[in-house]
Parts: C-alpha cells; sequence; structure tokens
C-alpha cells in the first residue's frame, strides 16, 4: 500500500469567463439574455419590481398571497386548465419574492420555452383574481405559514429583525409574513397590489442556448399590453446601532436545541464596502473552516453547523450569526460565539484565513455559475442592483485582490459586537438562568 | 455532512435527506462517457465537457446503512463525518480548507445503500481533488483518533437533534421504515442509526469499519467536466493505484424479496404538531427496474404539481388538504422494494380520519378506475424536465454517472432512464396501481396534534 504524500499544486489556470450577456428592449420592456451554448434545458424569468419592500406595513405577505392567486386561473383558463397546460409542457411556474424583487420563471426544454412564457405572461398579465378563489388561497397562506412558524427559527428571526429595525417599519418585519399579517391580507389588497406593480412590463430574464431562441418573440409575449414605467425604490436606509447588547428569549418549551439568531444592522447592497465586508464574513462564518464553526462545531462540538453572514437587499442590510446547539450549551455557545464575532472585529483577519476566503469566493463563482438557473439568477442580479454585464468577471478579480488591510478595516467597522441582539429559541425554563447569568446583556422576553 | 439551509423545505418529505438523488447514450445522456478499471479494481469514470472551467469529482462507496448489522447503526454515516477530519497527509479540518481554499464546493451524502463524497473545484485543481480523495481511501485509520471520534459523535447526535428531534413530524422517516421492512432486513433502520450504538462502539470498532469496506474495489470515481480521459485516468492511477484492494468485502444481507407486508399497517403519533398528517407508504420496486419507472410515473401522476390527480381531488377540489404540504414520490432506493410515499396534511377544520377517508378514495378510485393518457403525458413531461435540470451540473451528472456505475455496473445506463419513464403506457400505470395500491400493501404513518382526539 502506498499513497503520495506529496500534495499536488494547480495545473495552469482556466481563464475565468460569464456567458455573454445580451440586453435588447422589446415591445417596452427590456430582455437581459445569456447564452449557453449545448444546453437542453431553458429558463425564462419574468422580474417585476414588486418585492415585500413594496408591500404596505400591516400587509407582510402580501406579494406571496398574489403568488399563489396567479396560478388560480387566468381571464381565458381555469386553474385546473392552467396547470395541465404548463404541465403538459414540462415545467411548472416558480414564483418567489425577495425584499427587492417578484419573479416569476419557468425551466423547460429550449423548444418549450416560447409556449411557457407565453402561459407565465397569461397569468402574470390576465389573473382572473375570483374573490373567493384569492380569499381561498390567502386562507391557504396563512396556514401554511403556521406550518413554517411551528418549527424552530422563524420567530427567532422575527424577533431579531424587530429589534433590528422596529415593527412598525416594513423591514422590521418578516420578509414572508408572519400568520396574523397575511390573514388580514383582503381582496381589494391583492387586486391594487397587482394593478400597481404587476402591469409594468419588468424584465424578462433569459438562460440558455440562445440561438434556438427567439429572444423578440419572447419579449413580445412577456410584455404585450404592459404599461407605466419603472419606480425608483428609495435611497438606502442609515444603519443604527445599538451601543449595548441584549439577549429576547423565544420560549419553546421542550426543544432540545437552542435556535440561536444573533445579529444587527448593516450596510445595504451596493455599499462600497461589499467585498471587503463579504470576505470579512466568510473568514468569520461564512464557509466549513471559518472561525465559527471551526470552534463550535469541530472543537465543541456543540452544534451541527454554525455561519454568518451579511444579508444585502437594496437599501438595508444586517449581519447575522445562526445555528441550532443542544440545550445544555446555550450560554456557552453564545460566549463563544460572540467571542470570535468580538475577535474578528478587533484584531482583523490573517493573511492565511483570508487566502481561503478569497480563493474560495472567487472560486465559487465559476463552480456556481454553471446552470441555466443559475445563470438567470445571477443576471437578476445584475437587473435589481444595476450592475453592468462584466460585473461578475470584476467581482472575482476584486476578491482576489483584497488585501488583509482591507477586509480587517471592513471588519473593525461593520462588526458590531457590543452591539449584537442575542435571539435564542429555546426551552425557557432550562435556559433562563443560565442566559441571565452570562453577563451577555440584559435579557428580555420576546413579546 | 454540512447542514442545508436553516428554512425548511415546504413539502415536508421524509426519505434519506441526504440523497439527491465509453458509449453514448441515445437519450438521456448526450455526453460521451469513458471509463477504466485500475489493478486495484477502483472503476473510473469520465465525461469530458468544457462549457466551463470546473471538474466535478464524485466517489461512490458502495457501503451504506444497509451493510450495518445490528448494534452498529449509524456507523456509515458517522464514517461520512470522520472522512473530514484527516488523514495520514492531510491534517484534521485541511481537508475543507484545501478544497475551500482551491476554489471549491464540497459535500457527502450516506443513505441506505451508499456513501458519496463530492467536490467540485476550477480545473487546474483535479489533481489537488484527487489527491485528497485518495488519502483518505488509503490512509484514514492511521490518523483516526479517540478525540476526533468523540467531537464527531457529538455533531452527529447535534444533525440527529436538528433534523429529527427537533422538527415537527421530522422522525417520519425513522418511524416509516421499520414499519416499511422487517427486523434483519437491510433497510430496517434508518441511516442516521441509534445514538446508543454509536455512543457503544470503541476506536477499533471503527477502524476496522473503514478498512472493510473503503477499498478501491469497492468504490467508484467520476470527473465530469473540463478535462479528458487521458488526464483523469493517468492522475487517478498515480494517487490510487498504490492503494491495495480488499479481496474478503461482505455484502449486505440480501433484502430484495422481503415477505409480503400483511398490511395495512398504521402508526399513530400524537405529537405537538401544528396539523394533522398522513404518510401512506407502499412498497413498489427497486430503483433502476422497469417497474420502478412505471412506479415512478404513477407516483407523478398522483402527486407532482397542480395538475396530479391528489392536488386537483383533495387540495383543489375537496380542498381537505394543504395545498403546500400534498405529494407523492418514489424513494429511488435500489437493493430492496423502495417505497412510494404519499403525503397530506389536514386544512385546519379538516379532521384527521376525514382526510385519511379522502386520500384512500383518490387511491381506490386511480386503482379501479385507472388514469388518463393525459395525466400520464404531464407526467412524463415533468420528468423529463427533471432529468435535464438534474444533469444540468457537472456536479448532477458525476453524481448520476457514478450511481449507474455502482449500482447497475455501467454508467453508460444513465442514458436509460429517460427513455424507460417515455416508454411507460397508460395500461402499464394502472395495472401498476392495481398491483401496488392495495390496503395490504400500505404502511399508514399518521401525526396528531396533541389535544386532538
Amino acid at each position: 500500500m502506498t499513497i503520495i504524500a506529496q500534495r499536488p499544486g494547480p495545473s495552469a489556470a482556466r481563464p475565468y469567463r460569464f456567458p455573454d450577456v445580451v440586453r435588447r428592449s422589446v415591445a417596452g420592456g427590456e430582455i437581459v439574455a445569456a447564452h449557453l451554448p449545448g444546453h437542453r434545458l431553458a429558463v425564462a424569468t419574468l422580474l417585476l419590481d414588486a418585492g415585500a419592500g413594496r408591500e404596505p406595513v400591516g400587509r407582510e405577505g402580501l406579494a406571496g398571497v398574489l403568488a399563489k392567486a396567479l396560478e388560480e386561473g387566468t381571464e381565458t383558463r381555469d386553474s385546473a386548465a392552467y396547470a395541465l397546460v404548463l404541465e403538459g409542457l414540462g415545467t411548472e411556474l416558480s414564483l418567489s419574492a425577495d425584499w427587492d424583487s417578484f419573479r416569476v420563471g419557468v425551466q423547460v426544454s429550449t423548444d418549450r420555452l416560447g409556449a411557457a412564457v407565453e402561459l407565465l405572461t397569461e397569468a402574470v398579465r390576465t389573473p382572473r383574481l375570483d374573490p373567493s378563489d384569492v380569499e381561498r388561497v390567502r386562507d391557504d397562506e396563512a396556514t401554511a405559514l403556521r406550518m413554517y412558524w411551528a418549527n424552530p427559527g422563524p420567530r427567532a428571526e422575527a424577533a431579531l429583525r424587530a429589534d433590528l429595525f422596529g415593527a412598525d417599519q416594513r423591514h422590521g418585519r418578516p420578509m414572508g409574513g408572519d400568520p396574523e399579517s397575511v390573514a388580514a391580507v383582503t381582496v381589494a389588497d391583492v387586486v391594487d397590489f397587482h394593478s400597481a406593480w404587476f402591469t409594468r412590463p419588468g424584465t424578462l430574464l433569459v438562460a440558455g442556448d440562445l440561438d434556438l431562441i427567439d429572444l423578440d418573440a419572447l419579449g413580445v409575449a412577456a410584455f404585450a399590453g404592459a404599461t407605466g414605467s419603472p419606480s425608483q425604490p428609495g435611497p438606502p436606509l442609515p444603519v443604527t446601532l445599538r451601543d449595548h447588547r441584549r439577549i429576547i428569549l423565544v420560549d419553546r418549551p421542550g426543544a432540545v436545541q437552542s435556535t440561536l439568531r444573533l445579529g444587527h444592522p448593516a450596510p445595504h447592497r451596493a455599499h462600497p464596502d461589499y467585498v471587503p465586508m463579504t470576505l470579512a464574513s466568510t473568514v468569520l462564518g461564512g464557509a466549513f473552516t471559518s472561525r465559527l464553526n471551526h470552534l463550535i462545531r469541530e472543537v465543541r462540538g456543540y452544534t451541527y453547523g454554525i455561519r454568518s453572514d451579511f444579508g444585502m437587499s437594496r437599501r438595508f442590510g444586517r449581519f447575522a450569526v445562526s445555528s441550532s446547539v443542544q440545550t445544555g450549551v446555550t450560554a456557552p455557545a453564545l460566549i463563544d460565539s460572540v467571542g470570535e464575532v468580538s475577535r474578528t472585529q478587533a484584531d482583523g483577519v490573517t493573511e492565511e484565513e483570508l487566502a481561503v476566503a478569497r480563493s474560495w469566493r472567487a472560486g465559487q463563482l465559476s463552480v456556481e455559475l454553471q446552470t441555466p438557473p443559475a445563470i438567470a439568477s445571477a443576471l437578476a442580479t445584475l437587473v435589481v442592483h444595476g450592475l453592468p454585464d462584466d460585473y461578475h468577471a470584476r467581482l472575482r478579480d476584486e476578491l482576489l485582490s483584497a488585501t488583509v488591510e482591507q477586509v480587517s478595516a471592513a471588519a473593525a467597522t461593520h462588526l458590531q459586537a457590543e452591539g449584537l441582539t442575542l435571539v435564542v429559541e429555546g426551552d425557557a425554563a432550562k435556559i433562563r438562568d443560565e442566559l441571565t447569568a452570562s453577563g451577555l446583556g440584559e435579557l428580555h422576553d420576546a413579546d | 455532512m454540512a447542514p442545508a439551509g436553516t428554512r425548511p423545505a415546504r413539502c415536508g418529505r421524509p426519505g434519506p435527506r441526504s440523497d439527491n438523488v465509453g458509449r453514448m447514450s441515445p437519450n438521456g445522456y448526450p455526453w460521451p462517457i469513458e471509463t477504466t478499471r485500475l489493478d486495484n479494481g477502483l472503476r473510473v469514470v469520465v465525461s469530458p465537457d468544457s462549457s466551463a472551467p470546473v471538474v466535478a469529482v464524485n466517489l461512490w462507496y458502495d457501503v451504506g446503512s444497509r451493510h450495518e448489522p445490528a448494534g452498529r447503526t449509524g456507523f456509515a454515516h458517522l464514517f461520512e463525518h470522520l472522512m473530514f477530519e484527516g488523514s495520514v497527509n492531510v491534517a484534521k479540518t485541511e481537508h475543507m480548507k484545501l478544497v475551500q481554499g482551491a476554489g471549491g464546493s464540497l459535500n457527502a451524502t450516506t443513505n441506505p445503500d451508499r456513501t458519496n463524497y463530492f467536490e467540485t473545484v476550477p480545473a487546474e485543481h483535479l489533481a489537488l481533488a484527487l489527491w485528497l480523495e485518495a488519502d483518505r481511501m488509503g490512509g484514514l485509520v492511521p490518523a483516526l483518533t479517540q478525540e476526533t471520534l468523540d467531537n464527531q459523535r457529538e455533531v452527529v447526535k447535534n444533525e440527529r437533534r436538528q433534523r429529527y428531534d427537533n422538527v415537527p413530524y421530522g422522525d417520519a422517516w425513522l418511524r416509516l421504515l421499520p414499519l416499511l421492512y422487517p427486523p434483519g432486513h437491510p433497510y430496517h433502520h434508518a441511516t442516521i442509526g441509534s445514538m446508543d450504538d454509536l455512543n457503544a462502539a470503541d476506536l477499533a470498532t471503527f477502524q476496522a469499519f473503514h478498512e472493510m469496506y473503503y477499498a478501491p474495489n469497492n468504490a467508484v470515481l467520476t470527473v465530469v467536466g473540463d478535462t479528458d480521459a487521458d488526464e483523469v485516468f493517468s492522475l487517478a492511477d498515480k494517487y490510487f493505484g498504490g492503494i491495495a484492494a480488499r479481496v474478503d468485502i461482505p455484502p449486505a444481507p440480501d433484502g430484495r424479496t422481503p415477505a409480503p407486508l400483511a398490511g395495512p399497517v398504521t402508526e399513530t403519533v400524537t405529537a405537538d404538531v401544528p396539523a394533522a398528517r398522513h404518510y401512506l407508504t407502499y412498497r413498489t420496486h427497486p430503483f433502476g427496474t422497469p417497474a420502478y419507472d412505471v412506479a415512478t410515473v404513477l407516483g407523478t401522476v398522483l402527486g407532482s404539481g397542480r395538475g396530479s390527480r391528489l392536488y386537483q381531488r383533495l387540495a383543489d377540489g375537496a380542498r381537505i388538504a394543504q395545498p403546500d404540504y400534498l405529494g407523492a414520490y418514489g424513494v429511488d432506493l435500489a437493493h430492496a422494494p423502495a417505497p412510494l410515499i404519499i403525503t397530506a396534511t389536514a386544512q385546519p377544520t379538516v379532521t384527521a380520519e376525514r382526510l385519511a377517508d379522502g386520500l384512500i378514495e383518490v387511491l381506490d378510485e386511480v386503482a379501479r378506475d385507472g388514469v388518463t393518457d393525459g395525466e400520464v403525458d404531464r407526467a412524463k413531461a415533468l420528468l423529463t424536465t427533471g432529468w435535464w435540470r438534474q444533469v444540468a451540473s457537472f456536479e448532477g451528472r458525476a453524481d448520476t454517472l457514478g450511481r449507474y456505475a455502482t449500482q447497475f455496473g455501467d454508467p453508460a445506463r444513465a442514458g436509460d432512464r429517460l427513455p424507460g419513464w417515455q416508454a411507460v403506457t397508460t395500461e402499464a400505470v394502472n395495472d401498476e396501481a392495481v398491483r401496488l395500491l392495495r390496503p395490504d400493501n400500505r404502511v399508514q404513518l399518521s401525526y396528531l396534534p396533541e389535544g386532538d382526539q
């Protein structure tokens, strides 16, 4: 038995390139497409400026209700007929809303893309929105959210968000709403949201073998009858930090783990420190080899996993650490986690750690951006944040050239260990006393 | 190995969650495949494609929880963890650091059938990936310490808490397996295994487990991406060629013909769950057989998409099932009749009994009256797109080729699955529905919310 002891080095690096991006104005709308020769699967996504950020306060989750209502039939087809004709093409609508956008997509074999986009458009532009259907799917969505909220996590995240941004602010409430806010959605809310945001052309994203795809025909189908112009999203919101830590306890009687969500507000996506912030959070908790996972999982054995990241949208952002730890080590896990945030803020990163983070983030661009769905998602990033076509190639260079000084400075500026809100969702009867005694901050019970 | 995202999937499906699942095939795999076998028995599969500057490397080891005897459950899965903790030339945690430092993604999964390890890296790091895999195939045991074993046992216990114990309905798969397969059957116990078994074993027992199964002649190495067969064969020979074959690897118990179920078998769990839910489960056929293709189409007719029979009847029609938590799917296990799982969750005002009656009514109707050509065509169209999605990425292709090489002896058979589905006739689906959807072939697991009757 012999194995080679000498670790091999890399061979010559292949050049990185993002697929050619084609932009075209058709029928009053914009198409942004990427050419992926040889792929049999094609993706088309209609991107609308109708994300959670457009929802009125108190109606959080409205976009999700409308998403469901879009599948309840169109002006020309009832819901069953619509489902059968669309699924007969081998596809389903993929509907999602985040803070900044609403997306309706299809993934289908290239020769059926045109027919699928016509059906997609039919649902988006001419939904039936029958009041009884809207009320029923509203109730279904509230029920589905109640199911989701029975899991550990959503309540902790809501408590964190409310504490960071204020429960009277849209972005201080859960992105997808909660069971109560969804239950409050009315038929008029849904109809109004549709007419305000779903009648504008939006942007059609296409990823696939463009030699076999008629983009103009797709654009004509997607934008026919659409009216209105883009609406400005508003400026970035100020980042307001606490000057002391606090603990918020969310009771989950009988839980065998404590769910941890630690965080504080952070800058928006277009902030000039985006790259060094991303690298700092990668070193801290963004990769398996990061400081947090190494200590809390690999050394202590407290958890199956722990991570941190900056979540950033057009107008705001937040830093968060997420994990689940066994109940008996809740306080020690929190102390260790805060300690790693604090250490990273105070002392920055090392060249050895940064080298891994840089190459990992840069390499991930080529590893992840292979398939039509992944490329379509990258196109959405370009459109939502107004980025140039060569953004991904430039991002790679920026990641690879970031210095220890830049990343450490971003950690010092954008991590705030002293201002963290520590949300713990767990068995209060078992953990309250040790949390109080931990010295990490004043303990509050969640509402 | 590494945790998934924090938001649970909405469909609440149980299953071996870690699973996703030469000659040119005329249909489902239109890329070249080249294979060789090293002198030590390692099979090497290469499928070149230079459309992205990366390579996906995937090792299927033919060892899963089906190989575990009573008292040693959970070993295969714990090993999946230990394989990241260092080997003779790779320090503890260095494996992750090297792959991520090369820009790569990596993970590993274990299911009843097999354990797989995979990474996708920029193509210039192919040799590194192969070196790392070879080092832990041939050099794990000397590096395995008591400290590492103890630490990863704790991580696995936390994995069990996070995935199964602390989540509503989280233990459904753990409960279904022993109902579906009798004691002694290789699928009787779940892959996560017994924490008592893990606690009871000493370091030497784990070392012996690795020496038994982690041998080149018990593995398939697949590389897909920006490379060619010559390069891969030569690197594979260099890094794996010196690892000795193991001649006496014991097979798992034969589970292909378990005694019939004598159902309906039922289990009712009263627990802290937000709504009543049923899992109606049927034993079908081993994955890879034409009969399983029919069962796959049947499952898709029943429970995939808004046009499916169950959605149309129970979510859209009677409105007794929650639309987001209704579905049917096969668990693609290859070494015994695989389960077809049909799951539904009650709307708030609907009783568990009403929902169970509704489900069985639909299934009885399908068995009695059959399904239409239109329903079968819809199912085949969805399966076809699903297939192309699976093989759109290099990682998906590598896993698929590794599966077919391991389970069916020839990676090119991957190309047969899509035509296999497409060849399924309505008549075959209807015959299969009659054979499968019988009460005596049914396991019903039901969850009732605490406080309800």
